[in-house]
């Protein structure tokens, strides 16, 4: 809930504000049918994500640059009364997609359940006003309502981050709202049922899923979207480009925009080693145990940055980001050591432009 | 006048061959032309045999050269395979129409008219077909192959058997004549395409020819049914044309003429499948062999076999599971504006409901459901195929009898014949023909191989089975080849195969058992498997084989094995029992012969590089550490000195008597020879045992007893002599050049001038090599 008056003035806007004006333009030229208590047809909320020209000829912008078929999939699940699960590493824009599907199908992105290891049954289900409680006893007022719970009763779509945070006593609280669609209150002896409309899109990172994995049972109950890092390199240079073009605003770096080749270099291996393969597809490379996902290429750019600003000459070197890139590979000191070293002997020594960076991280081995 | 219909069909689509059952059983036709081979029109009969099970492929080849055949496979679902199984039970006449291949595969055919295409013909795969030009083949070309598939493709469908249910049955009409409509289609398009640059005159000849086959069909016939692909509708509808009769005539004058033959052959989906570079092939065989046999609850029953693969598997997929996946189908295909799901809407419902976006049992879905695994058989007597007949050639070429008794035949490889014995008899055993064993070749010589052959009459079977991968002899058993390079597991079985191949002379599929060494050795985590493929690699990249010339290849996979092997060695060597450490001290000794072997600088360096690293290890067994240290002292890495040192770090009291015991074990053992001549390695020893003060040389003396006891007893006596001669010199060293006496070495000479040669320049030269060896 919104506290503060001037949104315009928030660090960060909801997408059902920021985006405000693109929803408004859907919903009036969309002559689709509409599930009950959807802002919108499925089409024309597939239409919002993936950006495209509207008849009234309005420019939507894209949210999702990527595969089609996956938002189809996406949405045609929510259509069909599923709850949606997507997965993905870190910075494959799970939360971006999770929050701009409940802005554009029931226009609030806000029913948001964040999952930690702290996360308790009350934030699910329902907590009580114990002054409310002890002054008048078990009532309806005393009931203090969670996101979900909301977002039955109104028929909306609630979002849950980081499901396989949630430890597993916790997330069991889900299947009755996900097989039952109500949500029993015994204190009252009265339960809660959900209106049409209302559904679950959860995001959950794949790569560490040991933290508290999914039982089956509530597998059973989600329809899993996987969202793939960037599909091709420049796609994913283009991200990090913009994305550490804005990192250098933001912290005030007074080094030099990076070198399109280092960020090609960085993308590169990153991609490399995630995929075990080399770029020209040629030949296999061992994968190290971390997830190399484009957030960390970011970081790794963001900090090679730092260090060719405040102990460099201002120029992003191989040396700048050979200390980054080798935290991010090796994860694990054996293994990880190996792979990386392995790559380093048979792609990186092959490569007759990347002789400055094989120097480099040799000595940094 | 006869009454002719002629059908467009899509190759191996159940729509357009449901289509075709319904309008053949409608017209009752007395003669059926089908689009195909007529060499082979005398096996069409055998298309209702009892032992004839699809998918099985005509075979069109030339006797004399088996390598230039065609296939024209078939499913249960192809329209051609229909038609003929109609024709034969409604005792209808049935010919094949398309130009002879005694034409197309004859020598000159097309180039007599100032053209040089290659004898590529479609729709049916040619042996000789690269999957690679698959990915170069241009737009009118794929046109041509699936002129419908394409329309579907432009219309948004990915799987053109969904447009064929949306757009042309379901618009067909009271009357189901959806081959009018084809008809009109195909003339559209034929009106804007360009003729074909590479072939055109391989398809107006092949056009020709089955408009002249109309035209003789409807002289006998009354009703005379075509069925051909559709691209060639509009061409044949031009059949009574007038003038042209002259025109047709005039196209197919005067072109070659070959002997070939034809025969029945196996196939699998697997290799009718796109993905296996038969270029007229579909995406997914199984999935269409389901649209054929269950026309209206395919998703139903698609998601349900998906379920049932899935718990046959342990993987959890509940009924309620298919329910949800289904509805998503329908929902996707719903959303894409399509009646029902097709293939790629399954596929995607399946993978969110019943497979948690997992990736390997959609692969699993993916073999069986999609592509599948079906094979067909062909009856027993109808044998005949170009592997036989290629077969049957070498064995002539090569004056081999298989009916013969047994009997050892010694080869000398120095012989054109008997290489190609030996390789021959080498593929064979890749066929799982085991006609000639292996002996032992009497007398010297690695020119010499002796074979002991012996024939079974069941191994024809083999031969015909082989069809299936090649067309030859070779060809198929480098079909095998892959497909065991593709199987294997470790990184040694695959340099192995190698080696094997060399035997064979496969040169062809050596480049792809590389690349699978390499996709093997990246990822594989065992260092100990690598280390075991690389000496034979090694070997044969220094040496190459008494056939084999260009090692090139074979070079550049042990280039990228040493370094690997080099990454992982320390960590491989951790928590070794004594065992395994044996094993890899082996292993380590054999590597790095074959790094020596190799005489590059470079490799060498990153190797002595790990072997360094290990020697530094504290808690890695002994034996492994103490060659390690070994090997780089032999290669003058380790100075005496520090060899010395390490061994008295080793040895010393703090380690322990069994880590002591292994450490010299590994660093001595087998190396009588060396501590005899090799001064350095006794001096490190003698001086290490001098040092030792009385109580510790008692303690560690069974220790070096026990290493001394693997040299031999003579060995022991040698070293003992070299020590108890003054200043310990071994025999033959400096000492010993001083006792040459060069004026009675030179009374000898005129003795071996005369052994060894009239030239006295090079007897002389040879003498004193003698002398200096």
């Amino acid at each position: 809930m919104t506290t503060n008056g001037d949104k315009t003035a928030q660090l960060r806007r909801a997408a059902e504000d920021a985006f405000a004006e693109e929803l408004a333009a859907l919903r009036t030229s969309d002559g689709r049918p509409r599930p009950p208590n959807w802002q919108m047809s499925p089409q024309a909320v597939v239409t919002y994500l993936m950006g495209g020209r509207l008849p009234s000829g309005f420019e939507v912008s894209p949210k999702y640059i990527g595969d089609r078929r996956l938002m189809e999939i996406a949405v045609a699940t929510l259509a069909t009364d599923r709850a949606l699960l997507l997965l993905g590493v870190p910075g494959t824009a799970k939360s971006w997609v999770s929050e701009h599907l409940a802005a554009a199908i029931c226009g609030t992105s806000r029913l948001i359940v964040q999952g930690t290891a702290g996360t308790s049954e009350e934030a699910i289900r329902y907590g009580w006003n114990y002054a409310l409680l002890l002054a008048k006893g078990p009532s309806r007022e005393a009931v203090v309502s969670s996101p979900i719970m909301r977002a039955m009763n109104e028929g909306r779509i609630a979002r849950v981050e980081e499901l396989t945070r949630i430890p597993s006593e916790t997330q069991d609280s889900f299947i009755t709202v996900l097989s039952e669609k109500t949500l029993p209150i015994p204190e009252l002896n009265e339960e809660v049922s959900a209106q049409k409309g209302f559904n679950l899109i959860a995001t959950a990172n794949n790569r560490d899923r040991g933290v508290n994995e999914l039982s089956s049972a509530l597998k059973r109950r989600f329809n899993t979207v996987v969202l793939p890092p960037p599909a091709t390199i420049e796609a994913e240079i283009a991200i990090v480009e913009s994305r550490v073009a804005s990192l250098g605003r933001t912290f005030e770096i007074p080094a030099e925009p990076p070198g399109a080749a280092e960020i090609r270099r960085v993308v590169t291996i990153f991609r490399e080693l995630r995929e075990g393969v080399t770029a020209d597809g040629k030949s296999k490379v061992k994968q190290p145990s971390g997830t190399l996902s484009t957030a960390e290429a970011i970081s790794v750019v963001g900090s090679g940055l730092a260090l060719a600003a405040h102990f460099g000459n201002g120029r992003l070197s191989a040396e700048d980001l050979v200390s980054g890139i080798t935290g991010a590979v090796v994860k694990d000191p054996v293994q990880d050591a190996i792979v990386w070293r392995e790559y380093l002997e048979t792609v990186v020594k092959e490569r007759a432009d990347w002789k400055e960076f094989y120097r480099a991280a040799r000595a940094g081995a | 006048m006869a009454e002719i219909q002629i059908y467009g069909i899509r190759h191996h689509g159940p729509g357009s061959t449901r289509s075709l059952r319904a309008a053949l059983n409608a017209f009752r036709p007395d003669c059926l032309l089908i689009e195909g081979p007529p060499d082979a029109d005398d096996l069409i009969g055998l298309a209702s045999h009892e032992g004839m099970v699809p998918p099985v492929a005509l075979l069109v080849y030339r006797p004399d050269r088996p390598r230039d055949c065609a296939f024209f496979p078939f499913a249960a679902f192809s329209p051609e395979w229909v038609a003929m199984r109609y024709g034969i039970e409604a005792g209808a006449s049935l010919r094949f129409i398309d130009l002879p291949h005694a034409i197309q595969l004859a020598d000159g055919f097309g180039v007599a008219r100032g053209e040089s295409a290659p004898p590529d013909i479609e729709p049916h795969a040619s042996a000789a077909d690269a999957p690679s030009e698959e990915v170069t083949a241009v737009a009118p070309a794929a046109i041509r192959r699936d002129p419908l598939g394409e329309l579907a493709e432009a219309a948004g469908f990915p799987d053109g058997e969904r447009w064929w249910d949306a757009f042309i049955e379901s618009r067909a009409g009271e009357d189901g004549d959806v081959f009018a409509a084809i008809a009109e289609a195909m003339t559209a398009l034929r009106e804007e395409a360009e003729p074909d640059p590479d072939d055109a005159f391989r398809e107006e000849a092949r056009e020709a020819h089955m408009r002249a086959a109309i035209r003789a069909a409807s002289k006998t016939f009354e009703r005379v049914a075509v069925i051909c692909g559709a691209w060639h509708v509009p061409a044949l509808l031009r059949h009574d044309a007038r003038g042209q009769a002259g025109a047709d005539a005039a196209t197919l004058k005067g072109l070659p003429k070959t002997k070939v033959a034809a025969a029945w052959a196996p196939w699998s989906y697997e290799r009718l499948a796109t993905a296996s570079g038969y270029r007229a092939g579909v995406l997914s065989p199984e999935w269409y062999d389901t649209l054929w046999n269950h026309g209206g609850q395919v998703s139903a029953r698609w998601l349900s076999r998906a379920a049932a693969l899935l718990r046959a598997e342990d993987l959890d997929a509940s009924p309620a599971s298919v329910i949800e996946a289904a509805r998503l189908a329908e929902a996707l295909a719903g959303f894409r504006g399509r009646a029902r799901p097709s293939l790629e809407d399954l596929d995607e419902a399946a993978r969110a409901t019943l497979c948690f976006a997992d990736d390997a049992p959609m692969r699993l879905i993916r073999r069986k459901l999609v592509i599948g695994e079906r094979l067909g058989a062909t009856p027993p007597d109808s044998s005949g195929t170009p592997v036989e007949a290629d077969f049957a050639a070498q064995c002539k070429r090569l004056r081999l009898k298989p009916g013969a008794d047994a009997g050892e035949i010694t080869l000398d490889l120095r012989k054109e014949t008997d290489l190609g014995k030996s390789h021959f008899l080498n593929r064979l055993r890749l066929l799982g023909i085991p006609w000639g064993e292996r002996r032992q070749a009497r007398g010297r010589g690695t020119f010499k191989e002796a074979w002991f052959l012996s024939w079974k009459p069941e191994w024809v079977v083999e031969l015909v089975a082989a069809s299936a991968e090649g067309g030859t002899v070779a060809e198929a058993a480098a079909g095998r080849v892959r497909e065991h390079a593709r199987n294997a597991t470790r990184v040694a079985e695959l340099s192995g195969l190698i080696a094997t191949l060399l035997d064979a002379d496969l040169a062809d599929a050596t480049g792809d058992v590389i690349q699978a060494i390499n996709d093997r050795a990246a990822v594989s985590a065992d260092v100990f498997d690598l280390m075991e493929a690389l000496p034979p690699l090694a070997e044969l990249a220094r040496y190459g084989s008494v056939r084999s010339s260009d090692t090139a290849p074979v070079l550049a996979v042990v280039r990228g094995l040493v370094p690997r092997a080099a990454a992982g060695l320390v960590a491989a060597c951790q928590s070794l029992d004594d065992g395994a450490a044996a094993d890899a001290r082996n292993r380590i000794v054999a590597v790095s012969g074959a790094v020596s072997l190799l005489e590059d600088q470079d490799l060498k360096a990153t190797w002595q590089e790990a072997l360094r690293a290990l020697a530094d290890q504290e808690h890695v067994h002994g034996r492994v550490v103490g060659r390690a240290v070994r090997l780089l002292f032999d290669d003058g890495m380790i100075a005496a000195g520090e060899a010395g040192d390490r061994l008295r770090r080793a040895l010393s009291r703090a380690s322990g008597a069994i880590a002591a015991a292994a450490w010299i074990e590994g660093f001595l053992e087998n190396s009588g020879t060396v501590l005899i001549h090799g001064r350095g390695l006794l001096d490190v020893v003698d001086e290490w045992l001098g040092d030792l003060d009385p109580e510790t040389f008692v303690e560690l003396l069974p220790i070096v007893r026990r290493t001394f006891s693997t040299i031999s007893a003579p060995e022991r006596r040698a070293i003992g002599e070299a020590l108890a001669r003054p200043g310990g010199a071994p025999p033959g060293d400096e000492d010993g050049t001083r006792l040459f006496d060069a004026e009675r070495a030179t009374k000898v000479l005129p003795i071996l001038r005369l052994l060894l040669g009239p030239e006295p320049a090079r007897a002389a030269e040879a003498a004193i090599e003698g002398d200096a060896t």
